[in-house]
């Protein structure tokens, strides 16, 4: 009639059980084809896969950003009173000393802004009206003004500190 | 392959776009004395950055080229004064020290007594010189503090001083009394934890 349903699993099982035969010549026939293929096709990808290591690596390394994102940063306030000005913008180290990314916000002749910095030392000025140079009254002056105009300094501590 | 991949690299680091702001002569010779930092192991951020300031200001061309250069030889000063462990930020604070009037005996000595970071306390002994303090004064001062004060205390103590000069006391002898008052070393105990309002410089 028929097998019974826990012989024939064990039955399988034991066939499962049975030691592969591979012709023992596989491995030398496997060898002997690598070492046919043209040596072109198999030496393209490591240097492939090294050149695009180091693209990525200069993409996250990004060499013209200034500090590293994990950095620890600190917001600080930067303040100008003119109440005469039509416009000041906050220009430094910081922003590519480019007039355009920090616009700073008036309140009855108070001018102000708050960025974040990471450690470091930054020169900065404040632009007024966007022709005069002025130092923040309230912060170190940089002594190295070899452009002409004045310019201040904050500096951010590291760790530890 | 990798010899091509690492050029490609280097080129990309070279081609900033930010300098494309220089007229192509400045940018030229910029890009050469960045290059040569950067072979030297300096930070090439305050190259660029001197020659933004110099362009936005509207400086000549020429002028740029020579803080550029100036900035890349006084950063490796202080990098063998800091030794080549210095970070970029202890780097370019050693510049304002030196250029201040430390003499780079006074930085190394720093970087043996003080284990933290000595951005703060380079900047501070610059900040002190910019204030009239004696470069002599400030060093002084300085490496007093180094060794225990945080960079908080390091920020206080340079403004403690900045307030006594402003009400008339000879620079050199606010910041003596100032460390000799011994405050800004008992304020250590206490860590005031992260600031939660904007600080000022």
């Amino acid at each position: 009639m028929f097998e019974h349903e826990d012989d024939v699993i064990e039955r399988v099982i034991q066939e499962l059980r049975q030691p592969v035969g591979v012709d023992p010549a596989l491995d030398a026939r496997v060898m002997a084809a690598i070492a046919a293929s043209s040596p072109s096709q198999r030496g393209v990808w490591p240097w492939l896969a090294a050149a695009a290591a180091v693209l990525v690596a200069v993409g996250v390394w990004q060499p013209w950003s200034r500090g590293s994102r994990a950095e620890a940063s600190d917001t600080f306030q930067f303040v100008l009173v003119a109440p005469q000005a039509s416009s000041v913008s906050l220009v430094g180290d910081f922003n590519d000393w480019d007039p355009a990314r920090a616009p700073m916000r008036v309140a009855q002749g108070v001018w102000a802004t708050a960025i974040r910095l990471t450690p470091g030392r930054y020169r900065y000025a404040f632009l007024v009206n966007g022709a005069e140079w002025r130092a923040d009254p309230g912060a170190p002056s940089a002594r190295d003004d070899e452009f002409g105009t004045p310019s201040s300094v904050v500096t951010v501590g590291g760790k530890g500190s | 392959m990798i010899v091509a991949a690492l050029l490609m690299a280097m080129q990309v680091a070279i081609q900033d776009p930010r300098l494309d702001r220089l007229d192509p002569d400045t940018r030229a010779q910029v890009i050469a004395v960045v290059d040569s930092a950067r072979q030297a192991g300096l930070p090439a951020e305050p190259l660029i950055q001197r020659a933004l300031e110099g362009t936005t200001k509207a400086a000549p061309g020429a002028r740029i080229v020579t803080a550029v250069r100036r900035l890349a030889a006084d950063l490796g000063a202080a990098r063998t004064a800091l030794g080549n462990s210095a970070s970029a930020p202890e780097l370019e604070a050693g510049v304002a020290a030196l250029r201040a009037g430390a003499p780079s005996q006074v930085l190394a000595t720093l970087r043996s007594v003080r284990r933290s970071s000595l951005t703060m306390a380079l900047s501070v002994l610059a900040d002190l010189v910019a204030s009239g303090v004696s470069a002599d004064s400030a060093a002084a001062a300085v490496l007093a503090l180094a060794p225990t004060a945080r960079d908080a205390d390091l920020v206080e103590f340079r403004r403690a001083v900045e307030r006594d000069i402003a009400l008339g006391a000879p620079p050199s002898a606010a910041t003596s009394v100032r460390v000799n008052s011994g405050a800004f070393v008992n304020s250590m105990s206490s860590d005031p934890g992260p600031p939660t309002r904007p600080r000022r410089p």
